[in-house]
């Protein structure tokens, strides 16, 4: 029953939402996406096309069978993962690729939707937040490499680590790179950074409006030919994009070798919205169901395909942005998500001519904007630290793929550890020992308090574990057994539970 | 006794050694007939055709490249159209997907790298169909590494396969006109046009369907190759009017070709400056306002 409520779409919060908030909200998040949802299909492999439609399509039913005022629809690490998962399978942006990229999206919408029948959003809570920042900042600096290779023309080449691009680039930068397309990402991101001061929220939308104009000047100046700048192209959207997955005998092999990337895929997307949805939860002291938000990001990747949407997830900085302009109800991203479908429509004309190098500059700033320092400073302890450092860099030096597995094996880690830790008061009264345990008492934090009780047989003990949460079997068994050989050599053992 | 062993041992060697010639030619003649077979079959082997690879269950990615730039290359406004910018499609030059002797047959690619006059630098088949698209498409040029561009150029080694490399191939391009004697005359093109193509190619050189524009914006630019009327006039009299070909005499198809490029087309690309951005602009809004064709 409680399975089915959640499948239902829930629209109880039509009452008591702000529509002109809502509406405000929307339409900014629209703006806000056109450009982010064109430059992730760039890192998917894909024609921005299918960027535009996961703004569209996934984000509405993400929305419409969501909870909340999470903002769904294209996200970069997932984009990123898309297109490498389907690389070695078929050439980048071909038509195969496509397909293969929405049969993947599929799968990770059925393999969420198997998480969710299983609970996992149980598993999330224990995804250490700041192995969530490692890998938002790894994403961070992944994607100021793809722009930059993006504005210097080095992406056919592959190299073993990132910064070996930028040996070839500084070698023979008279060769490969093109200086108006250099220029132009310079001053996107120049203008980005310089409008961040003053909105800090839609500071994109003016960067991609001064880089265009600057890359419009050159290439109106000095032609195709002479500047060399690669533009976007014609997008062709089509109202309705219905498109029946292709299931053939090669789609069905490639979904087999490929499980693991799906499930890393699912659970990165998951791991990202739960975390939003978490903060919403914390922020709103709202009850929000997170069975719920996992059974919609599942639903609208699985049918985000049938609309030629790539998958996507929960996104963090158009979730904040719609926050701040006061959207509250699934309404914002509703309306968010019709909204792309009218300002594509008015703007498709003019998205044929954006610079290329333009996206390069976007791509940079939404690098730079997921390396939040304000996040990572309180990161500084011994837990968070080395939780953060590893994915980083496991991120950066390894692979997206590797990171999320990492991720996961340090908060399993670290929570255990912190776990087992158990915490030993001993004090002396006389010749009389005093133990005051706090902390869980099972098989793995058994040793300390094991040496302890050990240490001498003839001492007469108190041990008092009425803060102890969980006791095992093993522990009891402990307990006993210094408690006998304490009679045998005249020491003396008492317990104090609560 | 001795002699008749002699005897025997020699008949025997000499049996053996017929017994072993006619195993011998046994096998030659097997190798013979597998090796025919084999020979025979080799020219099906080699080179399968859309239609089978298309029907393929399995295409690995070289085919299914191949199975792209066909299509780019027979409807490039559907499968390529984020850099297409005419309603022209490849194959409304490069006659029959690009398997037309003399009407820009596409297996070229063993000429390819060269130097061309027209950019002046070493041409890649890859800069060759990128300028195809910004020239004679009047679209916008795809990037190198674009999956079109690559697409496009597997279809051209899938054309080409057992040319000889560094050749150009047979019916390269379109045939040469001798001289005439005659300067190209536009007026008596017109009249021809009237005559010949307008039933097709319309009185406003528009096109329709799959037939392309020969004029107006819709068509080849002003840098196009086509724009050249020594070029035009061999392409015309070697493939046009279609079903009826080579009809047309030499000097009829250069008048015809003049005719044709002193209409107005899209500028030069080349040229560039903010004349071509104004003329998208204009281009835009009329087909957004339904003149298509002014």
């Amino acid at each position: 029953m409680s399975l089915l409520r959640e499948m239902r779409p829930d629209f109880s919060w039509w009452r008591s939402a702000d529509l002109r908030r809502e509406t405000v909200a929307g339409w900014t998040g629209a703006l806000l996406v056109i450009p982010q949802a064109i430059t992730f299909a760039y890192l998917a492999g894909v024609a921005p096309e299918y960027g535009l439609y996961c703004a569209v399509f996934v984000a509405l039913l993400s929305s419409v069978f969501g909870n909340s005022a999470m903002v769904g629809g294209p996200n970069t690490a997932v984009s990123i993962l898309l297109g490498l998962t389907v690389l070695p399978f078929a050439g980048r942006g071909s038509p195969l690729f496509t397909e293969l990229v929405l049969a993947l999206s599929l799968m990770v919408g059925l393999i969420q939707i198997l998480f969710w029948l299983l609970r996992g959003a149980e598993l999330f809570r224990y995804f250490s937040p700041a192995a969530i920042t490692g890998i938002k900042a790894g994403v961070g600096v992944l994607l100021i490499t793809a722009a930059l290779e993006g504005g210097l023309g080095l992406s056919p080449m592959t190299t073993n680590f990132f910064y070996e691009k930028f040996y070839i680039a500084l070698a023979s930068w008279q060769d490969l790179v093109n200086p108006y397309a250099v220029s132009i990402s310079g001053i996107t991101i120049a203008a980005g950074l310089l409008l961040k001061k003053r909105w800090p929220r839609t500071y994109i939308l003016g960067a991609v409006l001064i880089g265009s104009l600057a890359g419009g000047g050159i290439y109106g100046l000095l032609g195709p030919v002479q500047s060399q700048l690669e533009l976007l192209g014609h997008v062709t959207l089509h109202g309705l994009p219905l498109n029946l997955p292709r299931l053939g005998p090669q789609h069905l092999l490639f979904m087999e070798q490929v499980v693991p990337q799906a499930i890393a895929i699912a659970v990165l997307g998951l791991a990202q919205s739960l975390v939003i949805a978490r903060d919403l939860k914390a922020r709103a002291a709202k009850d929000l169901d997170l069975h719920k938000e996992v059974f919609a990001q599942g639903i609208s990747n699985a049918l985000g395909p049938f609309f030629s949407a790539f998958a996507g997830s929960g996104s963090f900085n158009r979730t904040s942005v719609a926050l701040e302009m006061g959207a509250r109800t699934p309404a914002s991203g509703i309306v968010a998500a019709l909204a792309v479908v009218v300002i594509a429509w008015v703007l498709g004309p003019l998205l044929a001519w954006l610079p290329m190098p333009v996206i390069a500059g976007v791509m940079a700033l939404v690098g730079i904007g997921m390396i939040q320092v304000k996040e990572i400073r309180p990161l500084r302890n011994r837990v968070d630290g080395p939780a953060f450092l590893i994915t980083l860099l496991a991120v950066i030096f390894l692979s997206l793929e590797t990171g999320i597995l990492v991720a996961v094996a340090v908060s399993v880690g670290f929570f255990v550890a912190s776990a087992s830790r158990v915490k030993l008061a001993v004090s002396h009264d006389g010749d009389k020992e005093h133990i005051v345990v706090s902390g869980n008492l099972f098989y793995a934090s058994l040793d300390r308090l094991a040496m302890q009780l050990r240490n001498d047989p003839t001492t007469r003990t108190v041990l008092d574990i009425a803060r102890v949460p969980y006791c095992d079997a093993s522990a009891l068994a402990l307990i006993e057994s210094v408690r006998r050989e304490r009679q045998l050599c005249g020491g003396r053992l008492d317990v104090i539970t609560a | 006794m001795l002699q008749r062993d002699l005897s025997r041992a020699g008949a025997e060697k000499r049996t053996a050694r017929r017994r072993a010639l006619r195993r011998m030619t046994q096998m030659l003649s097997i190798l013979f007939t597998a090796s025919a077979l084999i020979g025979w079959s080799l020219p099906a082997l080699a080179r399968p055709t859309i239609e089978e690879l298309k029907a393929r269950a399995v295409l690995d990615d070289y085919e299914a490249n191949i199975v792209f730039g066909y299509n780019i290359v027979m409807q490039t406004n559907k499968y390529a159209g984020r850099y297409a910018g005419s309603s022209l499609s490849c194959t409304s030059c490069h006659l029959r997907g690009g398997t037309q002797p003399e009407g820009f047959p596409l297996n070229v690619a063993g000429v390819y790298p060269k130097w061309r006059a027209k950019n002046g630098v070493r041409n890649g088949i890859g800069m060759r169909i990128r300028d195809c698209f910004l020239y004679s498409l009047n679209g916008i040029m795809p990037p190198e590494e674009s999956p079109e561009v690559l697409a496009v150029a597997a279809y051209v080694s899938y054309l080409s396969e057992g040319e000889v490399i560094g050749r150009p191939p047979k019916g390269w391009g379109v045939p040469t006109l001798p001289d005439t004697g005659a300067d190209p005359n536009p007026p008596r093109g017109q009249a021809i046009y009237q005559r010949e193509c307008v039933v097709c190619h319309g009185a406003k050189g528009e096109g329709q369907g799959p037939i392309p524009a020969v004029w107006g914006l819709n068509s080849y630019n002003a840098g196009a190759g086509l724009n050249n009327v020594q070029k035009l006039a061999g392409f015309i009299w070697a493939n046009m009017p279609m079903g009826n070909e080579r009809s047309l005499t030499h000097q009829e198809a250069l008048d015809v070709a003049a005719f044709i490029n002193l209409q107005y087309r899209a500028f030069d690309p080349r040229e560039g400056r903010l004349k071509k951005l104004a003329e998208r602009i204009y281009h835009r809004l009329t087909t957004i306002f339904g003149q298509a064709n002014p």
